[in-house]
């Protein structure tokens, strides 16, 4: 036991070394100062499981898939739209950050539900007392995530839908120009959807703070997400299906993907995507409420 | 600075249940201080009161007179182990504690050299999900020590651990009180307290039942009895209680007696020409002692439960 006593105190370096590990970390640094630390944690307990980077391909590559396999099923000779006949290829491009959107938000799920699943929320709330940092820094992580594969999965799919539309007749001759951020609506809708799902990941952890629970959380995202453009498309009232695809925070986010016949849209590009931060506000205020407020 | 740890008035109830109720003691630096009682008796709740995961209902749990919560370099105050279980599965060891130190701004050196205090050098790179209990419990250690605290809180560190480990965690609280620190460890068996706690603070069903310290616990318990062997059993005893003492045979040639200082036991023996190898000082153990205040606890438990209180779950 001697032996364990020597070892035991000669590896924590005694006082001494107690002093200089907190005068290293401690001294002069004022509370402000601790959020870059506690971003630093998230950040390297996410990316020390497997998952996260599963999860991360997946959405860059649904996101480009999908993006893929909506434009190669149009025709420039077959309108499905009304006159002046003329497709939207920019939005018919990016249709797999509908998809995209999911699988960020199981990326929210897996950083805050996986922590309550396994227990790990006490060692979290115990180095990092501070709750609403705890919030905040996660949400760093979640949101620089999110941003980095949503600008990958929306460029990559852009870039092959490019080369997709133009193997498919969508050329000068039938009146279109090759996909290009160079053009202004398609930079907004570009931008829009990485936005778009960073405000999705915020919303899903928002919830996740409030449910806890991986399938519940899940639940109530999707449920929040694609709830009202079912319900939009079962209303006979077309003031109700209106107002559904307006205030509803799917719809409303992913209107920022249009180019074409902006004036028809239930909502602005850019209110759309109002709408849907007023729902991650109000989620992140509410699981922040929740995480603050209860025992963990 | 000060390092002492408060609990005043402390309460907490779960539904129907009061997990803690008025609970107060305290835990002071340069000694390890066992948390002695059953399960379900609160001191998980209390650990995690004191922890600022759960808040209190009434009272005060505070380390060196601050609520947990308001601890801005927790790590460097405090170090808690409450379950060693509480690791991602998928995690690797090492990146358990890495994450830890990033929280802190602490180099990665510090958590190689943490992880050989503990053992886990050659187990850190491998995943969390993989370790034995044994070595889940070590990593807990390491997350406790990782900062260095003069603060240190075991909740049942040595459950589930081999003989070997448990030989080593008392070798560690031990070499932590002596290093100046306040050390506070829970369990549900006394016996693992036996050797290495200086003070017990001992609860049952949410209420303090003792807070005293191991020698006056023991001393108590002894309560002035006598030990005296002797190969002349019986004339022993007729000596002894003819002089008023209560006699007790303890063995074939072992007795102790009561109400007799241990001189006049010898003067007693020596005069009725009885022989005996030792007569000594009754030295009671720790268990002995425990079974005393829980045989009380037993009285009280009975009296809480026509009382009406529900039994308190989900406590370990």
């Amino acid at each position: 036991m001697a032996a364990t006593d020597a070892r035991t105190l000669r590896a924590l370096g005694g006082p001494a070394a107690r002093d200089r590990a907190r005068s290293a970390a401690e001294a002069g640094r004022p509370a402000r100062e601790r959020l870059p630390y506690m971003v630093h944690a998230e950040w390297t307990k996410l990316r020390t499981l497997p998952t996260t980077w599963l999860i991360l391909a997946a959405a860059v590559l649904l996101t480009t898939a999908i993006g893929a396999a909506a434009t190669s099923g149009l025709d420039p000779g077959h309108c499905r739209g009304t006159e002046p006949c003329a497709e939207d290829i920019v939005k018919q491009s990016l249709t797999g950050v509908l998809v995209g959107q999911v699988v960020v938000a199981i990326l929210a799920i897996h950083a805050v539900c996986g922590e309550y699943a396994t227990g790990t929320i006490r060692t979290t709330l115990t180095a990092m007392p501070d709750r609403v940092r705890v919030l905040v820094a996660k949400a760093v992580v979640v949101g620089g995530l999110t941003a980095a594969a949503g600008a990958a999965g929306v460029g990559a799919a852009l870039g092959t839908a490019r080369f997709v539309l133009l193997s498919q007749g969508f050329d000068h001759a039938h009146g279109y120009a090759a996909l290009t951020l160079a053009d202004g609506a398609t930079a907004r809708a570009a931008v829009g959807s990485v936005l778009n799902l960073v405000l999705v990941g915020w919303l899903t952890l928002g919830l996740a703070w409030l449910v806890r629970d991986s399938a519940g959380a899940i639940g109530s995202v999707l449920g929040l997400l694609y709830l009202s453009p079912v319900l939009a498309s079962l209303a006979n009232d077309p003031t109700w299906q209106h107002r559904l695809r307006k205030y509803g925070p799917g719809p409303a986010g992913l209107s920022v993907q249009n180019t074409l016949r902006l004036d028809r849209l239930d909502i602005g590009p850019w209110p759309g995507l109002g709408v849907l931060a007023a729902y991650t506000g109000a989620a992140l205020l509410v699981g922040g409420l929740a995480l603050c407020r209860r025992d963990a | 600075m000060d390092t002492t740890i408060e609990v005043a008035g402390l309460r907490k109830r779960f539904g129907q249940s009061l997990a803690v109720d008025g609970l107060s003691f305290t835990a002071r630096p340069g000694q390890v201080t066992g948390f002695v009682g059953p399960n379900g008796a609160g001191k998980s709740t209390t650990m995690r009161m004191l922890l600022g995961l759960d808040s209190p209902d009434e009272g005060r749990a505070l380390i060196g007179g601050r609520a947990y919560r308001d601890l801005r370099t927790p790590l460097f105050e405090v170090g808690a182990l409450l379950d060693a279980a509480a690791v991602h599965p998928h995690r690797k060891g090492r990146d358990h504690l890495l994450w830890l130190a990033h929280s802190h701004g602490l180099p990665t050196r510090r958590v190689d050299e943490i992880l050989e205090l503990v053992g886990l050098s050659g187990a850190g790179r491998r995943r969390a999900g993989g370790y034995s209990l044994g070595m889940r419990q070590r990593l807990g250690i390491a997350v406790a020590m990782l900062g260095d605290p003069p603060v240190l809180l075991f909740d049942e560190p040595v459950n589930g651990l081999d003989p070997e480990g448990v030989r080593w965690i008392r070798g560690l609280l031990r070499a932590m009180a002596a290093d100046g620190r306040t050390v506070l460890v829970s369990s549900h068996l006394m016996s693992e307290l036996e050797d290495s706690a200086d003070h017990l603070v001992v609860v049952g069903r949410g209420r303090l039942i003792s807070d005293t310290s191991v020698a006056a616990l023991l001393e108590r318990a002894s309560d002035g009895r006598v030990a005296v062997r002797t190969t002349a059993r019986t004339q022993a005893i007729a000596a002894l209680s003819g002089a008023g003492g209560e006699v007790a045979a303890t063995g074939p040639d072992a007795l102790t007696v009561s109400g007799l200082p241990s001189e006049r036991v010898v003067a007693l023996l020596t005069s009725y020409g009885v022989p005996f190898s030792e007569v000594s000082a009754h030295r009671a153990t720790l268990e002995e002692a425990y079974m005393e205040l829980t045989r009380d606890a037993e009285e009280f438990r009975a009296v809480a439960a026509d009382g009406g209180f529900a039994p308190h779950p989900g406590e370990d």
